[in-house]
Formats: C-alpha cells, sequence, structure tokens
C-alpha cells in the first residue's frame, strides 16, 4: 500500500548529498486514497542544478515502485525552512523517512503528536457510552485507539500519530462533540 | 509561416524576454518564460524527429518519455517549478537552472540562441 511505502524502506540509490527522502502529503495519511506521491528529497547544500538532477534520478526510482504519479520537491536545508516553502509544516510535522522508516520529525530530535481535546459533556448519555465504544473498542474488537496506536492521555484528551488525523477528526464529528486539535512536537 | 518557423519564432521571443526579465530581477516571470521557450523548442525537436507536434502537455510528456528521454527529463524536471510560478518565489538559481534546459533542447534542434 502507498502509505506503507516509508515502512518498507525500499533501497534507493543515492548519493551522499542525500540527507533524507522524506514522503509527504496526502499519500502518508491513512484513509486517504492519494492521487499522487509527494516526495521531499533534502539535500546538503548543493548547487541547485545539482539537486534537480539528483532528484530527478530518485524520481526515476520511485516511479518504479508505486502505480500513482510522483511529484519530487528538493530542497537544502535553507530551503526547507524558507517562509516561501508552503510544504514546510508537511514535511517537518507529518514527513516520513523513506530512508529510515520513521517520522522524519525525529531527524530532529523531535516526535509528531495530534492532540484531540474534547467534551463530551452535550451527549447523551447513550451517544457517551458510544463514543467511548469508538475510542476503545468492545466485546474484544479493536477501538480507533488501539488500532491506530493512539493514547488516551486523560478523560477528554486523546494523543495520535499525525497519520491517523482525519480518520480521528472525520469519527469524533460524527458525534458533533466540542473538540480541537493541537499539533506537538515532543523532545 | 510554418509549424518549425513559427516554434523558431516562439522558442525565441520567449528566451529573449526570459532574458529581460531575468536582468529585471523579475525570477518569477523569468522562469515561466524560460519554460515556454523549453516547451516551443521541445515541440520543435519533436516535430524535426517525427514530423509533428504534441498537442496538449499531456501529449507532450507521453510522446517525449517514450521517443525522447533525455528531452522528457527535462521538462519532467522544470515543469513543477512552472506550475508553482504562481504561488511561490522563484529565484536567481532556478532561473538560470531552466534557461540552461531551455538551451540544451534548442541546441539540440540547431537553433541559435
Amino acid at each position: 500500500m502507498m502509505q506503507k511505502l516509508w515502512l518498507k524502506k525500499p533501497i534507493l540509490n543515492y548519493s551522499k548529498d542525500v540527507l533524507d527522502i522524506v514522503q509527504f502529503g496526502s499519500s502518508v495519511e491513512e484513509g486517504k486514497t492519494p492521487n499522487d506521491l509527494d516526495i521531499a528529497v533534502i539535500f546538503n547544500k548543493i548547487p541547485l542544478k545539482e539537486q534537480l538532477n539528483q532528484a530527478q534520478e530518485i524520481k526515476k526510482q520511485l516511479e518504479k515502485l508505486v502505480e500513482i504519479s510522483v511529484h519530487i520537491n528538493s530542497f537544502d536545508l535553507y530551503g526547507l525552512f524558507d517562509s516561501s516553502n508552503f510544504a514546510k509544516e508537511s514535511i517537518l510535522f507529518s514527513g516520513k523517512s523513506i530512508i529510515h522508516g520513521d517520522d522524519f520529525a525525529k531527524r530532529f530530535g523531535f516526535s509528531p503528536k495530534i492532540q484531540i481535546y474534547y467534551s463530551l459533556e452535550k451527549l447523551k448519555k447513550k451517544d457517551k457510552i458510544r463514543f467511548n465504544y469508538m475510542l476503545n473498542g468492545r466485546g474484544g474488537e479493536y477501538g480507533l485507539l488501539r488500532g491506530h496506536k493512539g493514547e488516551l492521555l486523560k478523560p477528554g484528551l486523546i494523543e495520535i500519530n499525525p497519520q491517523s488525523e482525519s480518520i480521528f477528526v472525520n469519527s469524533i464529528k460524527g458525534y458533533k462533540v466540542d473538540f480541537r486539535v493541537k499539533r506537538v512536537l515532543i523532545g | 509561416m510554418n509549424k518549425e518557423e513559427t516554434l523558431i519564432k516562439a522558442g525565441k521571443e520567449y528566451f529573449y524576454s526570459g532574458n529581460d526579465e531575468f536582468n529585471k530581477e523579475r525570477y518569477n516571470s523569468a522562469v515561466v518564460l524560460y519554460f515556454k521557450a523549453l516547451i516551443s523548442f521541445s515541440d520543435l525537436y519533436v516535430l524535426q524527429k517525427t514530423g509533428d507536434t504534441p498537442s496538449s502537455h499531456n501529449d507532450r510528456f507521453n510522446i517525449t518519455k517514450r521517443k525522447f528521454p533525455e528531452v522528457y527529463n527535462l521538462l519532467d524536471k522544470d515543469f513543477p517549478f512552472y506550475q508553482s510560478s504562481y504561488v511561490q518565489i522563484m529565484n536567481k538559481e532556478l532561473a538560470e537552472v531552466i534557461k540552461d534546459d531551455a538551451k540544451i533542447v534548442a541546441e539540440k534542434t540547431n537553433t541559435k540562441l
């Protein structure tokens, strides 16, 4: 599956100028059907022409592994953090390193998490019970938390992985509860 | 004016207009114009080799990918910058890269710039 490409850590040929190859965007989000594979290749400080040529070679290798189109972006670290890079947040927060098979943010010493604060106060008792079943499961069936490696930090606060955000948010919306989403990098 | 003459005229015009914008440090405009020059020279190359020109971006990518991978590689590499030139700030280094690529394909068509 596309979403698991980064987990497979496919063997790719690349030079020592490449710091990381990051899968990001809808292709890493659970429950989404991506139309394309967004990839960011992060380089040491080398000339742009060289970056683009090397990124193109990596793209060709990735195209052999997937059936959808590959969109490749190349950055050095300055370019990655530049204010004009609109994909910066997505790459840093939700990006998955294809080289390391893990969150790209971990290269900087951070673990990205989504915290969802919610209140069940306005729900009827039966809906509160259904909501808890949804999160925690029932009768041996996995709930969303166990199924997606999330965690109940305290009543009214769950912590999940970035790639599961839309699954949790869409499920919670179905209950018409008040909730807010916070993105955190845990050191 | 036939197709070949039209493509040469258009390619040169885009390229020289790209130079004008480049010299004014308007790099977004320069990137767009150099890429358009690259497209004109790519179509000219396809015309010279096959006797026909692509009818759309999709057609262009398909034909070059199949028959002229060295040209496809340049188009495929530079196209995302053309697409994002509306919403991103382009820099001098990138404009130079696309300018060089337009020159490479112009040379393949024996067009003097």
